[in-house]
């Protein structure tokens, strides 16, 4: 299979997905064939990793390009997860979106096909680590969006508790898996390099935003306003970019131990 | 709705105070560091810093519960001091992790803060030291008296402080040496990151042997007048193997032989070695517009030089793999006679009498053909205590993720 078919079929099912969605408000008759194409795009992409898994003898979780597979399988279903559970209908043409979004960077930037995986990356910590963390920001992605979508409905000013609850409960299961994510890390480490915190950039960049999640779960509880927090769950996700991509680009990156392979 | 706005210091303290105190406590923390001449803080050893984390955790919840309802300590052990508290480690933290953490030659003004040794500088740990305070009385509160839907909370926030605090108090007694062997050698002396003199080690280790398993090598048109490699037209990485074709513009290649360890024969013709001294070979049919022919490259090692194809002004080579695997196989030896034969490889630490010792490195210029095994020796007494509060953190966790559902529920 090759990757640029295999992304260009998820597109198409997300987008006629979409489209008939969209249209399924007055043709009630389109809303199963709109979701079983939208379903059928992830599908495609759950196949192609399986395939790439299989193809490289290592799970496709090295480089940046790699990871980006997962979040465009990932992500939709957090929109469709969220539709079904709540009723809002909105988040998945986002989730779609961000996807098409992350397929289109992979297909413009093609990676060098590297099967090689250095000694300290051969554990079975890698595979929980890395799936940890990439679920956990998916939901943090979600959170943030809907939060964005949250603060424009405010302006707009729109009666809106449930997008409220939707943006705080993501949040949540988003910092619990970071939690997870950075434990797992940290027992890792200490296998592989012999202690379990060495404040390594992407250490310290781990820890700050499992901070800015920490902070605003707090900010919750003392009953802050919570249409304020809309802004800070907006924006909080800006550290995480800066943690799984933007370390790379930092002065005290030059020495990190897991920075992922650019490529 | 009439608003009355609070004045400043006026009870119950809110966001503005805990702002100020903790704005002001890191302020004084970067001012010791100063008057220190930017020397970072020396912690006891065992059992000094046992004893004085013991009367900190004893102090905290003593005083949490004895002044459970005075304005000062509720104000002290609530949340807004702790979201300020939680700020000022983030933006110590940021500072850290912009700034490269390394040890500078010369005096100037960040050195002088610690800005770039910041997780060891006073700011830095005064922030801590007030948040384990915080931290506590909150915990303290919840703690008594107990009741079974405070639990979550308690996983958290003690297993937080239980981590937090023992990471930080035990890291004087975290001892990390290096422990360099030759092939056929033993060595009872270790080196630590900050200073040349070698220590001596409580055992000795002895190297058997050093093995090292690389990945296939790679196939590459190097350009010589640009100085760079040619990008194929497949975007892959091409690993040696029979049957490997690679092209790029107008260059077709096929491996025809592949020979993973065997050394030049009489008539030039590589043969199959033993392991120990062969290097890759490959056979391989070049391929132009112009003209075919076949050619043998090797990647050469520390003895032989790397065979390459010439062609059109550019070059074929073949390049090592990267490392796959490394392996010492040591035994191990302490003073009482103990004993213990272990492979060590990265990922796969092996523990002897306390210490865990670690496959770290070799001589990366001999690669295949090192002699030199890096062994790091790790002894860490307090990584029990900060478990624990790892694996509080995580039943926390499970705890939240399923409450959270049930909770949300309620909004709907
Ligand atoms: C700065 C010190 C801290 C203080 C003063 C503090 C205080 C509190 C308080 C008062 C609550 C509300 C409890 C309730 O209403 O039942 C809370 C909730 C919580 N805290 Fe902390 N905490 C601190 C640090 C931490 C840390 C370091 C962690 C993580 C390991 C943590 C994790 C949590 C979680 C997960 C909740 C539940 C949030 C929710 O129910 O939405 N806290 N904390």
């Amino acid at each position: 299979m090759n990757f640029n078919t295999a992304a260009e079929l998820a597109i198409v099912c997300w987008a006629i997905g979409s489209l008939l969605s969209l249209l399924a408000n007055r043709t009630p008759a389109l809303k199963l064939p709109a979701f079983l194409l939208s379903i059928a795009g992830t599908l495609i992409m759950t196949g192609f990793i399986a395939f790439y898994w299989s193809a490289l003898d290592r799970p496709p979780l090295r480089t940046l390009g790699e990871t980006r597979l997962w979040y465009a399988a990932l992500i939709p279903l957090v929109g469709f997860l969220v539709e079904y559970r709540w009723k809002i209908g909105w988040l998945k043409y986002y989730c779609m979106a961000l996807a098409t979004f992350f397929l289109s960077i992979n297909m413009l930037h093609p990676e060098v096909f590297d099967k090689t995986l250095m000694p300290a990356l051969q554990s079975p910590w890698f595979i929980p680590h890395v799936v940890v963390y990439l679920v956990g920001y998916v939901l943090l992605a979600a959170s943030s969006v809907t939060a964005l979508h949250n603060v424009y409905l405010q302006v707009r000013k729109k009666e809106n508790s449930t997008g409220e609850s939707v943006s705080h409960f993501l949040a949540l299961l988003g910092f619990v898996f970071l939690s997870f994510g950075l434990i797992f890390g940290a027992l890792w480490a200490k296998e592989a390099w012999g202690h379990y915190w060495t404040w390594d950039p992407k250490e310290t960049w781990a820890f700050l935003s499992w901070l800015a999640y920490l902070g605003y779960l707090h900010a919750f509880r003392y009953k802050i306003d919570r249409s304020k927090l809309q802004w800070y769950l907006a924006l909080a996700f800006v550290v995480l970019l800066v943690c799984w991509f933007g370390v790379n680009y930092l002065p005290s990156a030059q020495n990190s131990v897991h920075t992922y392979t650019q490529s | 709705m009439v608003v009355v706005r609070r004045r400043w210091f006026q009870a119950p303290w809110e966001f503005r105070e805990s702002a100020l105190f903790t704005a002001v406590s890191v302020i004084a923390g970067f001012v010791i560091q100063a008057a220190a001449s930017g020397q970072g803080i020396a912690m006891p050893h065992l059992p000094y810093n046992a004893i004085a984390l013991l009367f900190l955790a004893v102090l905290v919840i003593s005083t949490g519960l004895a002044f459970r309802n005075t304005p000062a300590v509720k104000w002290f052990g609530g949340i807004p001091l702790g979201l300020c508290l939680i700020l000022a480690i983030a933006v110590l933290s940021l500072i850290g992790g912009i700034i490269p953490q390394q040890s500078a030659a010369k005096e100037s003004l960040p050195t002088l803060l610690g800005l770039n040794q910041i997780f060891s500088s006073w700011p830095f740990a005064v922030t801590v030291l007030l948040f384990l305070a915080n931290l506590g009385i909150s915990l303290s509160w919840k703690l008594i008296p107990f009741k079974l839907q405070n639990l979550q909370f308690i996983l958290f926030h003690a297993g937080f402080w239980i981590a937090l605090s023992c990471a930080i108090f035990g890291s004087s007694d975290l001892q990390r040496l290096v422990v360099p062997i030759n092939v056929g050698k033993a060595n009872n002396l270790g080196y630590t990151m900050e200073s040349d003199t070698p220590q001596q080690l409580p055992l000795s280790i002895f190297l058997h042997d050093f093995s090292l398993e690389e990945y296939p090598p790679q196939l590459l048109l190097y350009d010589p007048h640009n100085d760079k490699l040619m990008m194929n037209k497949a975007q892959a990485i091409l690993e040696v193997r029979k049957g490997t074709t690679a092209s790029w513009q107008g260059i077709e290649v096929l491996v025809l032989d592949y020979l993973p360890y065997a050394l030049p024969g009489k008539d030039g013709v590589p043969q199959s070695a033993d392991r120990k001294t062969g290097i890759p070979f490959a056979k391989v049919r070049i391929i132009t517009p112009s003209s075919q022919r076949d050619a043998w490259i090797s990647t050469g090692s520390p003895m032989l030089k790397p065979d390459a194809a010439q062609l059109d002004g550019f070059y074929l080579i073949m390049m090592p793999g990267t490392p796959k695997s490394f392996r010492s196989a040591v035994t191990i030896q302490d003073e009482k006679g103990h004993e213990k034969v272990a492979n060590l490889e990265v990922n796969h630490p092996v523990s002897f009498m306390g210490w865990k010792l670690y496959q770290m490195g070799y001589d990366e210029k001999a690669g295949r053909w090192s002699k030199l095994s890096l062994i790091e020796m790790i002894h860490d007494p307090w990584l029990p205590a900060v478990y624990l509060g790892f694996f509080m953190i995580m039943a926390g966790n499970i705890l939240f993720f399923w409450n959270g559902i049930k909770r949300t529920e309620v909004v709907k």
